[in-house]
């Protein structure tokens, strides 16, 4: 596989089709209206905002009665998972999920629905789970495990995860998917005409057919477990002895289209790191960096659901990946315009040729009459970890600032722009790379492991965690 | 009188939403006159409820009598939202409250028609609301919009549960004082009971006026009113011919595509419900007493 160039291009160039995507969500009149449901469902196709729900949701966090409630309420047929997430509200309940990032996206009554509709959804009641494994694994859950723990530890937008042991002693987690859900949305999504209004309404004049197909691909994906399951695969061979990144196993012979198995992980939710101390807050933060950067690169695939819920830290900068639903792949040509980009504004620090690059990749309309200083002035935010060399504390005013110059449609430089099909998922990770870091108010001199993960520089590591990460890429070399 | 007389439909969506709620008991001293294992309940909660609702009042509207009463004496120019909530609330409380509630609500209902009376000036008839035949009418029309909706854009019925929901709801006739013996009890009775009524419907001023202004009903949240337009063409779409003939309508065959839209136009708004105060816990409420019907 040909290596694509550059690194910090990613937060740089996820940064820029963040900012020229502002063009996707001008509006007919001023300021942002957030309204309920049908603006979450704009919202969400415009891909920004907070992790409104954090963390998978546990239904045994929620109370003893909230859990006999559910236990009353789930679902026990496939008819009766038609009627709960039928007739879109699963595509919203998806698409939502999809959405939540960054902190003043999401306006309250915004937030409610979909955290309500969330909440409307019960899981499977135990016979349906098993019904389920037996059907997708050809055995009933307590013979094709050891152990099988028939509550779910936790819901999955389209599913839910079970605990249980393989006969080989592994602890495991089970993910099950609804009966029938993946037909159900298929057809949804198949109608896109309701989609395409909304969008209609939210960004006239853009190419609204790719964004709706991108979505459409992108959740269709989401719902074959099997892609899941070879993202999660891919990215564990890859990451395998690493010093700080951890991807679960996933266990082949148990996963299918609609059940996938994966090692059991364990370790300090998100929300957890509010009590750790700030270097081990700094270091989570640089593994998640190098992380997402190096899995750009080097894999060529971009996690898009870079949801708090999908980590568990385990101290000393070691984190473990989770869910890999969401991964888009990049060609190298793909990648390249993000590079050069990153390298003509932070490297040579030639406006004019990043400009240039911006017209070639498709962000900027060629010769829009604007001075090539408000260009750049306008996309600065996006650049301002990479752009020089210092030590810097990311914070949540830094990663709403972010959003906020996202959602700033009225800018001169929105009316020129627009998002390449391919970078459209690149927006929301980036925003959700964002505000994680602000949330953990990560310091770091992100410019320094970025020219380390920069295939045009590859700068020796520039911390203790990339000499470690140094050791790990010789031995994989080595071994290859 | 013209359409611009109406007031705005501003919060149309919280208010029917806080009105559907206030019906659904949280602790019940009985299951009402339905109950948990009737059909009523299964139709109550079905995605087609506000496209069965648009229609019965498009349905409605064409008895000029029924039209005057409503023309001449309800607040409904001033305050259409809160004349639709009131309908709402009433609706699920005769359906899922207790029975002394529900005979409360139908006889304050009674009351206020004891008073609405006069004189139909396109017909130059006089009517009275509370008149079997007029109350038999919109019963009538009500019963027969919710099974049309809910075959065309909802969970369904088969002619089995047709015939008990058509029986079931001549309790709710004749709480608002419909004689027992003139309601219909089965989908065949229905069908001739509405065919007998025909040649006395007709699309008068006031029904069209009305009507236009709730098929595009000014001041609507810009998102629902989108979604309004799906419920439109979803209630338009399910009137029989006769009755689009006599409004106008020009209506094009509903394709399956479209029907799948208006399906999802459905969904979404159901979902926007759910945000609103209380209703997901009074949905709860409702799906536990049938589960556990279900089980007994």
């Amino acid at each position: 596989m040909r290596r694509a160039r550059n690194l910090a291009a990613g937060l740089a160039a996820g940064a820029a089709v963040t900012a020229l995507s502002v063009a996707l969500v001008r509006r007919r009149v001023g300021p942002l209206r957030f309204t309920r449901g049908l603006a979450a469902l704009q919202l969400v196709l415009r891909g920004g905002v907070r992790y409104a729900s954090n963390a998978p949701r546990l239904f045994a966090a929620a109370g003893e009665h909230r859990q006999r409630l559910r236990n009353d309420l789930a679902l026990q047929t496939a008819e009766d998972v038609t009627v709960t997430l039928g007739a879109m509200k699963g595509v919203l309940v998806k698409l939502g999920q999809m959405a939540s990032y960054v902190d003043d996206g999401l306006a309250p009554p915004v937030r409610r629905t979909l955290s309500r509709l969330q909440d409307s959804i019960p899981p499977m009641s135990p016979e349906l789970a098993a019904q389920m494994v037996r059907e997708e694994l050809g055995l009933p859950p307590e013979q094709a495990f050891a152990q099988w723990d028939p509550e779910p530890i936790a819901a999955a937008s389209i599913g839910q995860v079970h605990r249980a042991i393989t006969h080989d002693g592994r602890a495991v987690a089970v993910k099950v998917q609804y009966p029938g859900i993946a037909e159900t949305m298929a057809a949804d999504l198949d109608n896109v005409a309701l989609l395409r209004k909304m969008l209609k309404i939210t960004a006239p004049n853009q190419d609204v057919d790719a964004l709706v197909d991108e979505l459409r691909e992108r959740v269709l994906e989401e719902l074959d477990y099997r892609q899941e399951a070879a993202n999660q695969r891919l990215l564990a061979a890859y990451y395998d002895g690493h010093p700080t990144i951890h991807v679960p196993a996933i266990i082949d012979e148990l996963s299918t289209r609609r059940v996938v198995t994966s090692e059991l992980s364990d370790g300090a939710r998100f929300a957890e790191l509010a009590n750790w101390s700030q270097e081990e807050r700094d270091l989570a933060g640089e593994t998640i960096y190098r992380f997402v950067f190096r899995s750009l690169y080097e894999v060529h695939a971009f996690n898009g659901d870079p949801h708090p819920g999908n980590y568990l830290f385990h101290g000393h900068g070691r984190v473990t990946f989770l869910d890999f639903g969401l991964v888009k792949h990049f060609t190298a040509d793909d990648l390249n315009p993000l590079m050069q980009m990153a390298r003509r504004l932070c490297v040579d620090q030639d406006p004019e040729a990043f400009r240039a690059s911006l017209e070639e990749a498709g962000f900027l309309v060629p010769g829009a009459p604007l001075s090539t200083d408000a260009i750049v002035e306008h996309l600065a935010v996006f650049y301002e970890m990479i752009r020089e060399s210092r030590t810097l504390t990311v914070t949540s005013d830094y990663a709403s600032a972010v959003v906020r110059r996202f959602f700033d449609v009225r800018s001169p430089v929105a009316a020129y722009a627009s998002v390449p099909r391919s970078y459209i998922i690149l927006q929301r990770i980036n925003l959700g790379l964002f505000a994680l870091l602000g949330d953990l108010r990560a310091t770091a001199n992100w410019r320094a492991i970025a020219e380390e993960i920069w295939p045009f520089m590859q700068a020796p590591p520039s911390t203790p965690m990339g000499e470690a990460e140094m050791r790990w890429r010789a031995r994989r070399k080595l071994a290859a | 009188m013209t359409a611009d007389q109406y007031a705005a439909a501003t919060g149309l969506v919280e208010r029917s939403a806080a009105a559907q709620v206030t019906g659904i008991p949280e602790h019940p001293a009985d299951d009402g006159y339905f109950g948990p294992a009737s059909v009523t309940w299964r139709m109550s909660t079905d995605l087609s409820g506000v496209i069965a609702g648009l229609r019965s009042l498009l349905t409605q509207a064409l008895h000029p009598l029924a039209m005057a009463g409503v023309d001449q004496h309800s607040d409904w120019r001033e305050d259409p939202v809160g004349r639709l909530a009131a309908t709402a609330a009433y609706l699920s409380t005769v359906t899922f409250g207790e029975r002394a509630a529900a005979e409360q609500v139908s006889a304050r209902v009674r009351r206020i028609h004891e008073h609405v009376r006069g004189v139909d000036t396109v017909t130059g008839r006089p009517y009275a609301a509370g008149d079997p035949g007029l109350l038999l009418w919109v019963h009538a029309a009500m019963v027969d919009s919710v099974i049309a909706a809910s075959n065309l854009f909802g969970a369904g019925l088969s002619a089995q549960d047709g015939d008990r929901y058509v029986a079931e709801m001549a309790t709710a006739a004749e709480l608002i004082g419909v004689p027992a013996g003139e309601v219909p009890r089965s989908l065949a009775d229905l069908e001739r009971y509405l065919a007998s009524v025909r040649s006395e419907l007709r699309c008068t001023p006031a029904a069209s006026e009305s009507m236009a202004y709730l098929l595009d009903p000014p001041g609507l949240d810009p998102d629902i009113a989108e979604i309004w337009q799906d419920v439109r063409d979803g209630a338009v779409a399910s009137l029989p011919e006769w009755a689009r003939d006599l409004y106008g309508f020009d209506a094009p065959p509903l394709s399956p595509a479209r029907r799948g839209e208006i399906r999802q136009a459905l969904g979404i708004l159901d979902a926007v419900y759910l945000g609103e105060p209380g209703v997901l816990e009074a949905r709860q409420r409702i799906a536990l007493r049938i589960r556990a019907a279900r089980r007994a």
